[in-house]
């Protein structure tokens, strides 16, 4: 129970003495997996979309690949990226191994298939005849798309929650390709599990607090965007 | 110059069901509102949504305002958007009412401003003015089909598309919706295309009639030539014709002829087109065409040709009239209002005296 409470204690001392380090893991972890899943909100949002909202022959295969995809281990995704990134390897002229941007085309990998998972499958419960609505008002393929994917806001945003909740905690993959090099690619989980390695508990708890304050600081912003409900056109225009 | 504002011609649509559309032949003039009934399944919807260009056709020809929109090269997005459709589901999106009806002004790039009158007018018309800040979610059937009503009307199209608006909607609703539709339709002359297998709203609002049946136009007309000069003994029914008789021609006279009606002794008389005697043909009276007299009436009195004693054998009640049922050797139908039934004493077992106008007496050839 003492060390629970002295890594409470910690926590507090680490956010607010102005550690420099903290600050530099905190600000890092939230750069990589915010970027790796505003990317993959870009692949996995319309993928979930075009896959959900149309026919094809192999939608089957497409769809169980994406599910497959949700449940990739990270270390799986981990060697994937490393086997990719390494010096000998297909792009390893790029030179981006043990760095940021090796660690967010992991998470990128990991949190796509998860967007695009819970995408397609929100997309699949609306009525599809909205879609013939929406054509006879008017809309060409990308409005159609952009109204479906309102209409499928709720599950959506969760489906972002889900991919970001996916990377940000993930350790395996960012260790592999990021290296956890101090001040370079060392992020919140791989410090986490640094610490707990050389018995500092009280600091990986510390760690681990801050983790769970950033997850719940982010996924309330998420879902105060999904709760929220449009009134602007009526506010502005009806008196 | 009334102009045509759809004209379809051999216009095909094959399903892997098996099921096929196919439209000979079938036009709307500007301003006119052309009702298509039929039974459930039969295409109707189908053919909306071909006009609609929400389906491409195997084959045949739409034009719309003049213009060919079938084929290839034709700007689908930009048709659609000089019309407005209805589906029998509302189709709301998840959003407010108020944005609802925007919806496709704002996907026609037209502003708020351009249709803030006929919105004031709509919302009012339509009841609606008190529901704009809610979801549709939270709206009854009925109150979310007007929703569904005003974001079409709203855009003031060239041609309006309504796909059995009234369908899903509970009775009471319904007629009230039916009234304040109909309404804005007469008030707002806009071209109308209204699919209903309601004959009554079809008999209520129609200019022009297309019965579709199995995927095709059994038959398309002015509403009165349809309602009383079916052109097969299905639409006869399907137009609400009760009394259907099978008989044969033994006399044509001044374009009148006379038909036996099997051992009964009253033959019946119905203005024509020349036949040939001993033609097999049906005869279609319409209930309203009917009129019940009390038996101390002289037949000779009334200049109907067509005079039948006969008892009435069962009285229904279908709320605004009474139908009535009198053997005369066959069975003919006559709708009366309730009035009328107290005022003649009617009920069942009571002897009465008919007439039909020959005029009125409908005949097509061929026996059931």
């Amino acid at each position: 129970m003492e060390i629970i409470w002295q890594g409470i204690k910690s926590a507090f001392f680490l956010i607010f003495s102005g550690n420099k380090e903290i600050y530099e893991i905190i600000l890092l972890t939230l750069k990589v997996s915010g970027i790796a899943v505003i990317i993959s909100m870009v692949l996995g949002l319309p993928i979930g979309l075009l896959v959900g909202l149309n026919n094809f022959k192999s939608k089957r295969f497409v769809i169980t690949i994406i599910n497959t995809g949700m449940g990739l281990p990270p270390v799986a995704a981990g060697l994937f990226i490393s086997l990719m990134l390494w010096r000998s390897g297909p792009l390893g002229i790029m030179g981006i191994m043990y760095t940021p941007s090796a660690m967010i085309i992991a998470q990128v990998l990991i949190a796509s298939p998860i967007i695009a998972g819970v995408t397609l499958a929100a997309v699949q419960q609306i009525n599809p005849k909205l879609k013939l609505q929406a054509l006879s008002l008017g809309a060409n393929r990308i409005q159609v798309l952009w109204i479906l994917l309102k209409e499928a806001k709720l599950p959506a945003l969760a489906a972002v929650m889900a991919g970001f909740g996916g990377v940000i905690s993930e350790v395996g993959a960012v260790m592999m390709v990021g290296g956890n090099l101090k001040g370079q690619t060392r992020v919140l989980t791989t410090a986490i599990v640094q610490n707990v390695r050389m018995g500092s508990f009280d600091i990986a708890i510390a760690l681990v607090i801050i983790l769970l304050l950033l997850t719940f600081l982010v996924n309330l912003f998420l879902t105060l965007i999904q709760q929220k409900e449009n009134k602007t056109w009526y506010q502005r225009f009806w008196k | 110059m009334v102009s045509k504002i759809l004209e379809i011609t051999g216009l095909e649509k094959k399903y892997n069901s098996g099921f096929s559309l196919k439209v000979d032949h079938l036009n709307t003039e500007e301003n006119s509102i052309l009702v298509m009934i039929g039974p459930n399944g039969s295409g109707k919807s189908t053919l909306i949504k071909l006009i609609n260009l929400l389906e491409s056709p195997e084959r045949g020809s739409i034009y719309f305002n003049g213009k060919l929109i079938t084929g290839s090269g034709v700007d689908k997005i930009a048709v659609r958007k000089e019309m407005a459709t209805v589906f029998q589901e509302p189709l709301l999106f998840n959003t407010s009412v108020y944005n609802n009806i925007l919806m496709g002004i704002q996907l026609r790039g037209k502003t708020i401003s351009d249709c803030k009158e006929i919105f004031y007018y709509l919302a009012d018309k339509l009841k609606i003015k008190n529901l704009l800040r809610r979801n549709p979610a939270s709206l009854s059937g009925g109150e979310q089909q007007r929703v569904a009503l005003a974001r079409a009307l709203v855009l003031e199209p060239k041609l309006l598309l309504l796909d059995e608006p009234l369908a899903n909607i509970d009775q009471q609703s319904r007629e009230e919706l039916r009234n304040d539709l109909f309404d804005i339709l007469r008030t707002a002359g806009r071209s109308t295309i209204y699919v209903t297998h309601d004959r009554n709203e079809a008999m209520i609002i129609a200019d022009l009639i297309a019965v579709v049946n199995e995927g095709r136009i059994e038959q398309f007309g002015l509403k009165d030539e349809v309602f009383r000069k079916p052109a097969s003994e299905f639409i006869a029914k399907f137009v609400g014709i009760e009394t259907l008789i099978e008989g044969i021609v033994t006399e044509y006279r001044d374009n009148v002829c006379r038909i036996k009606i099997g051992s009964s002794k009253n033959d019946i008389y119905a203005v024509s087109a020349p036949v040939d005697h001993g033609t097999k043909v049906t005869i279609a009276i319409r209930p309203e065409d009917v009129i019940l007299y009390n038996i101390e009436m002289n037949p000779e009195s009334s200049s109907a040709m067509n005079s039948f004693m006969g008892e009435i054998t069962e009285i229904q009640d279908l709320g605004i009239f009474k139908k009535v049922e009198i053997d005369c050797g066959f069975s003919l139908v006559s709708f009366v209002t309730r009035n009328s039934i107290d005022r003649l004493g009617l009920e069942t077992g009571k002897k009465v005296l008919s007439s039909v106008k020959a005029s009125s007496v409908h005949i097509f050839r061929g026996s059931r």
